[in-house]
């Protein structure tokens, strides 16, 4: 105890002497130097400073070897407690729980009448399958498998259509986006979920492509839509291998956007536009409005 | 870039230049069709010095489309060089005047109003050569397009839509040779240069 | 007789749609007539704001002395975040002349940047240096900078240009402010393609300080003389008179 007092001081009164150095230097010459020899009492009164600032080096450096370093941690004993609020009448805890309690309720209240609501619509896609006799049975997820079982998927599509060219990317973690070229009319950028497909954009062939930003051109966003409305026709929780092939065999049909003529009304253009429907099942083009 | 295609537009006995214009305008805009704007596209032609040797000749164009670039096409012979640059080759043009001259009168352009409508652009030019018209130019460009093979039928059908049968069921000599490439600016330069070379031979200038 | 073909239903969306912003066309009011590009340049020429000047100090300083005068150039010039930036060109100089020798050519620059293929070719007209008065710090001369495509070396030659002679430059360029600062090391063109191993026509390096302004900026000049005097000791950076140095 007495060594670490002695070295403290020691370094206050370093401290102290080298404020006076730089002190005495921030002043420079001043009145009471006098008018003969100012330079030299100037250097002679500096010296002495720094002699002071010698000395009191030397005295820091004895009382710090004479410490010895404290043994492990330090026991803070009693006074660790000091982070801890331990009074109960402190803490407003009853106030906190009634609060989350009703939270809860209201959770409870929401979910029950979005359920009511969403589980009309028949498009949904959902994770789990909400029939309860099949429990038990493992689940065919599409969504939970391994990227390489998803890469080497893709890599079959790559090899199939030699017009299209794909490639993987995965700026997402472990889920994959492929950047589909068809020929030289448009590309795609496909988001998927493990095997299924989330999303998909299209643009023209000389756009920038981004997952975000729609085209520029009217007839691209109005195949986006078909292409989400594919996506969803497509889908199938049993074979999703099988979904994703039909997807990327349908969106091949789109090769010939500009130069085939819908097969309803014979003509290239309706209301400005190309036919940008294909046919589920049998690839044929038709315009929006002539669609069967 | 989309594919883009040139039309010469008949002139009728009973019509002038404006009055046929508004013809083309009512019914563009009876398919609806927005107008978004004017549209100019210039050519000015310089010469070389007859002590350069053979003559060689430089046509310097602009397209409103593309506000920034100055396109020129060097012809020497049967050689064809294009070249696309920035707003500044007009001064170096200006700066060699004693090597390639200008022949003022035969500056030549087609200006008009431009529409749009689903993913066209159409463009109902008057072309005219140092104040005197010369007839009606119209340009249909289809942007999400770039190449001209697959487009030709499409652009096709939507300029017999509303000029009529005036068009030929052949796409044009030039896109003819390029229906696989992909859709350059500098092709629809080149085809203005093409229609701007007709309009003078029709009354002997150059 | 004309007959519409088809029949369009016009959704309520298309009537506005002249009033949503196009991106990539500028937007112009369908009462403004359109101007030609020869009238807006006209203009700028006239308010002045095109850069058809370059005022020019030149110096050199030899290989083994150059770190030096990079590392004060790092510490004075404003772009130096990740290191000096690099730059590997090939300069190629054509002239064009409308008859023997009394006339004067015309002297045109093509340079292309051998690191990035796919960046626009510059072509450069420099004119002679204005006779000032010696008082001038600066060389000043005109000169105009155009961005072209990649075709712009047959355009020349066609055109009736002769390559006089063509060279590699490698080097670094700094920047402060408007003045641009290169020092660079000028390489002969090797046989062959553009092999690697070109060699240096001179142990040194030159260094160029330069600025592309309108005419009658002449304060400009001043500044690059202030700037010209804190690399002093290092590399003299002065008007080089041409005239003598053609025989």
């Amino acid at each position: 105890m007495e060594q670490l007092q002695t070295a403290l001081t020691a370094i206050k009164v370093l401290r102290s002497s080298v404020g006076q150095v730089f002190d005495s230097l921030g002043s420079g010459l001043r009145a009471e130097h006098g008018d003969e020899n100012k330079e030299t009492k100037y250097l002679l009164e500096l010296q002495e400073l720094l002699t002071t600032v010698n000395v009191n080096l030397r005295d820091v450096e004895q009382a710090v070897s004479s410490l010895n370093p404290p043994p492990g941690p330090f026991n803070l004993a009693s006074t660790a407690y000091l982070s801890q609020e331990t009074t109960q009448e402190r803490q407003a805890l009853y106030g906190t729980l009634v609060n989350s309690y009703k939270w809860t309720d209201k959770v409870h209240e929401y979910s029950n009448v979005a359920q009511a609501l969403l589980s009309q619509n028949s498009l949904k896609r959902s994770y789990t399958n909400s029939n309860r006799t099949k429990r038990g049975r493992i689940q065919t997820s599409s969504h939970n498998v391994s990227p390489q079982q998803v890469d080497s998927l893709i890599s079959t599509f790559d090899r199939q259509f030699n017009d299209m060219t794909v490639s993987v990317s995965r700026p997402f973690a472990s889920n994959a986006v492929l950047h589909v070229t068809l020929g030289h009319v448009l590309k795609a950028v496909i988001a998927f979920k493990g095997l299924m497909i989330e999303r998909v954009v299209v643009t023209g062939y000389g756009e920038t492509m981004d997952l975000w930003t729609e085209s520029r051109h009217k007839v691209f966003r109005k195949v986006t839509e078909n292409a989400h409305a594919a996506m969803l026709h497509f889908y199938s929780p049993a074979l999703p291998e099988l979904a994703v092939r039909s997807f990327m065999t349908w969106f091949h049909s789109l090769i010939n956007l500009f130069s085939e003529p819908c097969k309803r009304c014979g003509l290239h253009l309706h209301s400005a536009l190309p036919p940008t429907w294909r046919d589920f099942r049998t690839l044929e083009p038709y315009h929006q409005e002539c669609k069967p | 870039m989309g594919v883009t295609v040139l039309q010469q537009f008949p002139m009728t006995e009973n019509r002038t230049g404006p009055q046929t214009i508004e013809f083309l305008t009512k019914r563009i805009v009876a398919l609806g069709a927005v107008q978004t704007g004017q549209f100019l596209v210039d050519c000015e032609t310089y010469m070389s010095v007859p002590q350069l040797g053979v003559q060689k000749t430089v046509h310097v164009l602009h397209n409103s489309e593309q506000p920034a670039s100055v396109f020129a096409v060097l012809e020497s012979g049967s050689k064809v060089v294009p070249l696309i640059a920035d707003g500044l080759f007009d001064l170096l043009m200006l700066k060699m005047t004693s090597i390639y001259t200008s022949k003022k009168q035969t500056k030549i352009e087609s200006k008009g109003p431009r529409f749009e409508i689903g993913d066209f652009c159409v463009k109902l030019g008057s072309v005219t050569m140092s104040q005197n018209f010369k007839g009606v130019l119209v340009e249909v460009e289809y942007r999400p397009c770039v190449v001209p093979g697959s487009a030709w039928d499409l652009m096709r059908e939507f300029l017999q839509g509303f000029i009529g049968s005036v068009v030929p069921n052949q796409a044009p000599q030039y896109l003819q040779n390029r229906m696989n490439d992909i859709y350059q600016p500098m092709d629809t330069i080149q085809q203005y240069l093409e229609h701007f070379g007709q309009y003078r031979k029709t009354t002997g200038v150059i | 007789m004309f007959t519409v073909r088809t029949r369009i239903k016009i959704p309520p969306r298309a009537i506005n749609a002249h009033r949503r912003p196009i991106i990539y066309i500028k937007h112009r009011t369908m009462a403004a007539p359109i101007s030609t590009a020869m009238d807006s340049l006209s203009a700028a020429l006239k308010s002045n704001i095109i850069p058809n000047q370059e005022y020019l100090l030149q110096g050199s300083v030899l290989d083994s002395a150059v770190e030096v005068l990079l590392h004060r150039l790092r510490g004075l010039c404003d772009n130096v975040d990740s290191g000096p930036e690099t730059f590997h060109d090939h300069e190629m100089c054509f002239s064009i002349r409308r008859g023997p020798p009394p006339e004067q050519p015309l002297l045109l620059r093509v340079r292309r940047a051998l690191d990035y293929q796919d960046m626009p070719w510059q072509l450069r007209y420099i004119g002679q240096p204005e006779l000032g008065d010696k008082s001038r710090p600066t060389i000043v001369r005109s000169s105009i900078d155009i961005a072209t495509s990649n075709s712009v070396v047959e355009f020349l030659t066609e055109l009736g240009c002769r390559l006089d002679f063509e060279y590699i430059v490698r080097g670094y360029m700094f920047r402060k402010g408007r003045m641009k600062v290169t020092v660079s090391k000028i390489f002969k063109m090797g046989q062959g393609k553009l092999p690697e191993s070109v060699e240096p026509i001179s142990q040194s390096y030159l260094v160029e300080l330069s600025v592309l302004a309108p005419s009658g900026q002449d304060a400009i000049a001043e500044d690059m003389r202030i700037f010209a005097e804190q690399l002093r000791p290092l590399v003299q950076l002065e008007k080089i008179d041409y005239k003598r140095l053609v025989h």
